[in-house]
């Protein structure tokens, strides 16, 4: 039986070396979310250009992007990424917990809690601000139509609800249950709800739709960037929330595939001063300080609620998103 | 007094042109309002529309089609279970009156559901077991890993790679039964091969590893254990197939195809357990075999049969050609077999018998459908209501067995009996198979059978003239 075992051994051997004697060729796929598609084009070309230079390896990186939650939920039924980028932890913590693809500590595996940048939220407005919105208060008001992506699909839209939530909780007299009834009110000013990020971008900016767009901060600059000055403009409202979109390797694809170490390599070169740059560049707020301080004035200062303020994504998820949670509860399509 | 009127007479038309004004407004209010409305419509319109293309990409696809069988795959198509059969019911007759009356039967010759698919659109799997003939038996079980087209690694029991007619499928088959080479190389057996296509299928090669088999034959009949190694010596099996103008635009050349295929295993058994095949007509009818043990009786005293002893070399060159309606198939099949028998005439007699055989088959599609040696399209279908017939196929072959003739040498005391066992089958066959569709096939085959011994006192076994007829089923 030994000769069996030797064999089998060498044939297993053999089917495990074949695949790896292409390796000079390798391929990452990043599973990120709505409105990272412009910084990881930029980012994916430096790092492939770093990995050439240290390995002699030829990197191509393919993108795959959508909501967040709708990201996360792809990963989990199959889609082979090797990275994850979305835009808030609970979306990973789905994948470590209902598709066991990484450890459930993967947010300790980089620094800054795997969040190599961080970003907020602002609101967009039609040039001239003609409805005269200011702050949160604004968007409750009879005749303004708000533009945010579903909270179900969209990381970016669980942050808006949230910082949304947090102004309602603090304002004289605030409660959970005033934080309630302003967010049922808001979201009825909300006429069309898309998927993700940039689907709500598309709405606004695009199809003319709504006098408000409840946006990421990099998503609100580059309109501005890509539209011009004279169609829309940001209003900063009095606070806003601390969005930290973390990044993970998925490490039973990157086993599968033997990516580990590119993979590795990929998500922790995002911390270097290179990729900090790129991230300021495309409005992105970095965490590297001399990056960041470089960049301070195109940041806007605005008060910032944490997740932690929430009791972490967890309890968040559960209270607010969740099948039957707060948002399933006030929220009923405009019409129905 | 004209000061007053003059005033008068402006502020009332200042009044008239503001409240002009104020519903010009209002109607511009409204019409932006309006305009929101229907740009809110379409973009939900819009998203619903994403929405339902999202939702039909990710649902799975149900499938029913004569040519694959029923099927159900993921919506990526990297996961599919398919549900494929094959049923063939056969009658065989023998005019010649000397062929055993017995052999004149119905038969269910195959009855196989099949079930295969493919899992995160690498690891394939088939399971196909056979209910046919009153008992059942798994013909294929495995797993085959397709890491690249040129890196498959394949385990379970499967076809070993070296005969080209036996490693072409039942349902594409010919003639109603394999031709005579078929008998020298090994049928299925549990192991594991590597291979794969290479340069875009111009190359198909395989190496691997089994238990091992005797001649024509499967695992399942092993024994004393089926399905499981009867010598402690597992085979290697080797076979290259190349397919030199298989993309290119030479339509005369394209369906070329040349290989050869073998095995080798030194092993030995025992009179209980010999390791050594009997080889049968076309009509499915034992002509050879080597001395059997047998114990003693009264006064006939016991005999000790054949049994393998060393080595055993198989290899089987090989080729077919298909241009058009025509195709032609030519294998080649030689065993070099060690063998035993201690008798207590002659002692310890040890020889290297090399048995081989050979055939060619002709096919001639008379409807003028291509030729090709995995399945085919009819041109149309059996219909009377259209006045179509389906696809007519023309096949014809000759084909011989040749035993070494030192297996019949020493008399009482050699590897054979020459009274029972011919030396020598020499076929040839003609048939017509009528394809109703991709799914039905009906055909009948003659074949007459020569023998060179096999009778008593040195004489031939008579004829055999076989007329088979099939009904075959596949999806």
């Amino acid at each position: 039986m030994s000769n069996y075992f030797r064999i089998v051994a060498a044939c297993a051997l053999l089917a495990l070396v074949a695949p790896l004697a292409q390796a000079k060729d390798v391929t990452l796929l990043n599973a990120s979310y709505d409105p990272t598609r412009e910084l990881y084009e930029q980012y994916n070309a430096a790092f492939a250009k770093y990995w050439k230079g240290k390995t002699g390896e030829t990197v191509t990186i393919k993108q795959s992007h959508g909501g967040s939650g709708k990201q996360a939920r792809t990963v989990i039924d199959g889609l082979p990424a090797d990275v994850v980028t979305l835009a808030l932890a609970g979306d990973i913590d789905a994948i470590a917990a209902n598709g066991k693809l990484l450890p459930v500590n993967w947010q300790s595996r980089l620094p800054h809690n795997s969040s190599p940048y961080t970003s907020t939220i602002v609101f967009l407005v039609r040039k001239g601000n003609p409805k005269n919105i200011h702050d949160w208060g604004d968007l409750v008001r009879s005749g303004v139509s708000v533009i945010t992506p579903n909270p179900k699909t969209s990381g970016g839209a669980r942050w808006n609800y949230l910082a949304a939530w947090a102004w309602a909780q603090q304002q004289p007299g605030g409660s959970d249950a005033t934080a309630k009834e302003y967010i049922r009110k808001l979201f009825k000013n909300v006429p069309v709800l898309d998927t993700g990020a940039r689907g709500a971008t598309t709405t606004f900016v695009q199809r003319g739709i709504g006098d408000v767009l409840l946006a990421w901060e990099n998503e609100a600059f580059l309109s501005i960037k890509e539209l011009g000055a004279d169609k829309v403009e940001i209003v900063v409202p009095s606070l806003s929330i601390l969005a930290e979109p973390p990044v993970a390797v998925v490490d039973k694809v990157v086993l599968r595939r033997g990516t580990r170490e590119v993979a590795n390599e990929y998500l922790k070169y995002l911390y270097s001063p290179e990729a900090q740059e790129i991230i300021a560049q495309n409005f992105y707020r970095p965490i590297d300080e001399q990056v960041a301080a470089k960049h301070a004035r195109q940041f806007p200062q605005i008060k910032l609620v944490t997740i932690k303020d929430f009791g972490g994504w967890t309890a968040a998820q559960k209270l607010h998103f969740a099948d039957g949670g707060v948002f399933d509860q006030i929220y009923a399509p405009s019409g129905s | 007094m004209r000061i007053a009127t003059a005033i008068s007479a402006t502020l009332l038309l200042a009044s008239a042109g503001g409240a002009a004004a104020d519903d010009l407004s209002d109607l511009r209010e409204r019409l932006e309002a309006q305009e929101q409305k229907i740009r809110v419509l379409e973009r939900k319109l819009e998203l619903q529309d994403e929405a339902t293309k999202t939702a039909t990409s990710a649902t799975p696809v149900v499938r029913a089609s004569p040519q694959q069988g029923f099927r159900i795959q993921s919506a990526d198509g990297a996961n599919v279970v398919r549900l494929r059969g094959v049923l063939q019911f056969d009658g065989r007759y023998f005019p010649d009156d000397v062929t055993a009356a017995t052999a004149d039967t119905w038969l269910l010759r195959r009855v196989r559901p099949i079930l295969e698919g493919t899992l995160n659109g690498i690891y394939d799997f088939r399971f196909t077991p056979d209910f046919a003939q009153g008992k059942t038996v798994v013909q294929d079980a495995y797993i085959a890993a397709r890491f690249k087209p040129w890196a498959v690694l394949t385990a379970g029991k499967f076809k070993v790679p070296v005969g080209l007619e036996r490693l072409q499928s039942a349902t594409d088959i010919r003639f109603i039964e394999r031709g005579l080479p078929t008998s020298l190389v090994p049928n299925r057996d549990l192991g594991v091969t590597f291979g794969g296509d290479a340069a875009g299928g111009v190359v198909n090669y395989a190496f691997g590893y089994f238990n091992g088999v005797s001649d024509g034959g499967s695992s399942d009949g092993n024994t004393p254990t089926p399905d499981a190694e009867n010598d402690t010596k597992g085979d290697w099996a080797a076979r290259v197939f190349f397919q030199p103008f298989l993309n290119s635009d030479s339509f005369a050349l394209r369906g070329l195809g040349f290989g050869i295929g073998g095995t080798y295993v030194d092993s030995t058994g025992s009179t209980a357990t010999t390791l050594l095949p009997s080889y049968r007509t076309p009509g499915q009818q034992t002509f050879f075999s080597y001395r059997a043990t047998t114990a003693a009786s009264g006064a006939t005293p016991a005999v000790n049969g054949t049994f393998a002893d060393g080595e055993r070399l198989r290899w089987s060159p090989q080729a077919y050609y298909y241009v058009g309606s025509f195709g032609l198939l030519g294998e080649y099949a030689n065993v070099s077999q060690d063998v035993t028998r201690t008798t207590a005439t002659a002692g310890v007699r040890s020889a290297t018998l090399d048995n081989k055989a050979w055939q060619v088959q002709l096919s001639w599609f008379a409807t003028g459908e291509d030729e090709s040696f995995r399945g085919f399209t009819p041109g149309s279908v059996f219909s009377l209501e259209n006045g179509t017939w389906g696809a007519l196929e023309f096949v014809a072959r000759y084909h011989e067995l040749d035993v070494d003739d030192d297996a019949f040498v020493g008399g009482a005391d050699s590897f054979a009996n020459p009274d029972s066992s011919a030396s020598k089958a020499s076929a040839w066959g003609v048939g017509i198979n009528w394809y109703l569709n991709q799914n039905y096939k009906w055909s009948i085959n003659y074949d007459v059978t020569s023998f060179e011994g096999g009778a008593v006192g040195g004489a031939d076994r008579p004829d055999e003239r076989a007329l088979f007829t099939r009904f075959g089923l596949q999806f």
